[in-house]
């Protein structure tokens, strides 16, 4: 912004610094552990770049069906609530952003405190439906769930990007004849592809890393990484390394996802309040 | 009379598009929540089908605003929120203005900053407990050579005192990249001219800070102080990996009690009014929310 004086560079390059180790310190110790021997996990003082470095963990991990299971379950359940999320949001936000409505408030009242409400107020309820219906063991209920908090959430944020795009386009679409359908579908959407994607990628966060409706609302075959993360853990002898595996598998995707679109993450975590 | 026929008709198009969203939403929402108030005025164990479900009035809540445990559980929740608030809010300000000075590779350091924030917050408790693991622990190690050993004589885990703030460290690692993106976006949309006024002025950088940067970013502080209030009071994922509540009740919050009181006492009924107090409490935030951002007419 304005000149910098060499005390402010100094400051910043501190306050960088700083930060800089306080988030890679953890995120090292784990990447580094996952390429440990499990003899080497409890060296004294600890290692950080251990002396030999092996893949057994990784193969542990993949050798592993229940490990193998839980990853298909995490990709289908992101998958399945992500499309639900998609298709009854999109066309929602679409509405709100182009049409007059009465109720605007209340609709937009709705949505957020959906999204806001903390999930142990609803896991309960789900958990016992879901028992009586006799569909405990299925993709189903935790779907659902999860679809609970991406659909308000992809309606909101979606809401916000179709706002961007003006109305004339539209209507000189409109006038050349096409449908309003035909308009959405060839003028509108190409525009708002970047904001799309972006709230697909966030609706599939969402449901990745969600713990709490997985925990409750899944089973044996069912359950998805977060769940599994969390067995092994409360296990009173935790295998660091294939864990650490375990972890780095977990996160690697949504790190890579989350920073393509970290542009648009502010936004959408902001619920639109800021752009 | 043309024009509002045509706008009716689009609204009446409108409708087919914001329906099935909506219905979703409502079944989706209203029958789990009617249903936990209906719980919440039952006594209904799972554990004791014998006693069968039966109407219990107002007796779960009266238990629950007559134990002195429920004004402690809503004091941890709130020493757990406005702790990790308080750092959260604080790093973040200070990272999103060095990031602001926009120095060589900044947009690189941005993207390994915001990492932490992609991560599942059940990892995020597995990291933590791992690097502060007493025994072979990095962190505890340097704490130790750094001459702080008394500091971590006891295992921080199993330390009532030291286990709440523990995890508002595991929170702020994983919510600090949230901060500094919201309060970084409210930087940048602070516009050049005033610095300009006042640096002709003669205005120390301080000066500017307080009397220019501060008040032109405060709705920004206030949507990522709401935000982080609203999605923290929640907390469950880093206290069931790392705590598990304990030691004792010690790190026992709202959600946890809910929890806990369902899934291992099996008291549905009571469970219900803990959620209804939790959700009450969201509510309120929520409104405060739209509040802050100006109603639904222009939120985005």
């Amino acid at each position: 912004m304005l000149r910098k004086k060499p005390f402010t560079r100094i400051v910043v390059f501190v306050v960088i610094a700083m930060a800089l180790i306080w988030t890679l310190v953890p995120l090292a110790w784990i990447l580094l552990s996952s390429f440990k021997f499990e003899a080497d996990q409890f060296s004294m003082p600890p290692k950080w770049v251990p002396a030999r470095i092996t893949f057994q963990n990784y193969a542990k991990f993949f050798g592993n069906s229940e490990f193998v299971r839980s990853l298909i379950n995490s990709v289908m359940i992101t998958f399945f609530s992500t499309v639900i999320a998609l298709l009854l949001g999109v066309p929602a936000a679409y509405a709100l952003a182009r049409f007059d409505w009465k109720h605007a408030n209340t609709i937009a009242f709705v949505v957020l405190l959906a999204r806001m409400t903390p999930p142990i107020v609803m896991v309960l309820p789900f958990f016992m439906i879901a028992r009586y219906l006799g569909i405990s063991n299925t993709y189903l209920p935790i779907v659902l769930a999860l679809s609970f908090f991406s659909v308000p959430f992809a309606i909101w944020m979606m809401r916000g990007f179709f706002q961007e795009i003006p109305n004339s386009l539209e209507e000189a679409a409109m006038i050349d004849g096409c449908t309003r359908f035909q308009s959405l579908r060839r003028v509108v959407l190409p525009l708002v592809m970047p904001g799309l994607s972006a709230t697909s990628i966030l609706c599939a966060l969402i449901a990745w890393n969600e713990f709490l409706f997985a925990l409750v609302l899944t089973g044996r075959d069912t359950r998805p990484l977060p769940v599994l993360v969390n067995m092994f853990v409360s296990e009173r002898n935790i295998e660091w390394g294939v864990m650490s595996a375990a972890a780095i598998i977990t996160v690697l995707p949504m790190i890579v996802f989350g920073l393509l679109v970290q542009n648009d993450l502010v936004r959408g975590l902001t619920m639109g309040s800021s752009k | 009379m043309v024009g509002d026929q045509m706008k009716s008709r689009r609204r009446s198009r409108g409708y087919w598009y914001i329906l099935p969203s909506m219905v979703f939403i409502v079944i989706i929402f209203m029958i789990p929540l009617t249903y936990t108030i209906v719980m919440s005025f039952l006594r209904w164990n799972l554990l004791r089908p014998d006693l069968g479900i039966r109407a219990a009035g107002f007796s779960n809540y009266v238990r629950l605003f007559t134990d002195p445990f429920t004004l402690d559980t809503v004091g941890r929740t709130f020493y757990f929120v406005l702790g990790a608030v308080l750092i959260e809010l604080i790093a973040g300000l200070c990272i999103a203005l060095a990031l602001d000075t926009e120095f060589k590779g900044w947009k690189i350091v941005q993207s390994v900053l915001l990492v932490p924030f992609m991560i599942a917050p059940v990892v995020v408790g597995y990291v933590w407990r791992f690097v502060l693991n007493s025994d072979y622990g990095p962190i505890i190690h340097i704490l130790r050579q750094l001459g702080l050993g008394g500091l971590v004589e006891k295992p921080l885990l199993s330390n009532p005192s030291a286990a709440m703030p523990v995890l508002i460290v595991a929170d702020a690692w994983e919510y600090i990249p949230f901060v500094t993106l919201v309060l970084l976006a409210g930087l940048k949309s602070i516009p050049y001219e005033p610095y300009e006024a006042a640096f002709v002025d003669g205005a120390s950088s301080l000066q500017r800070f307080h009397y220019i940067t501060l008040p032109l970013l405060r709705p920004s502080i206030l949507v990522a102080v709401v935000i982080r209030t609203l999605t923290s009071l929640r907390v469950f994922d880093i206290v069931f990996i790392m705590t598990g509540g304990g030691p004792g009740t010690a790190t026992e919050t709202l959600a946890f009690y809910g929890y806990r009181t369902a899934f291992q006492a099996y008291n549905v009924g009571f469970s219900s009014a803990i959620n209804m107090l939790t959700f009450a409490i969201a509510v309120f935030f929520t409104i405060l929310y739209m509040k802050i951002i100006g109603g639904g007419k222009n939120y985005a």
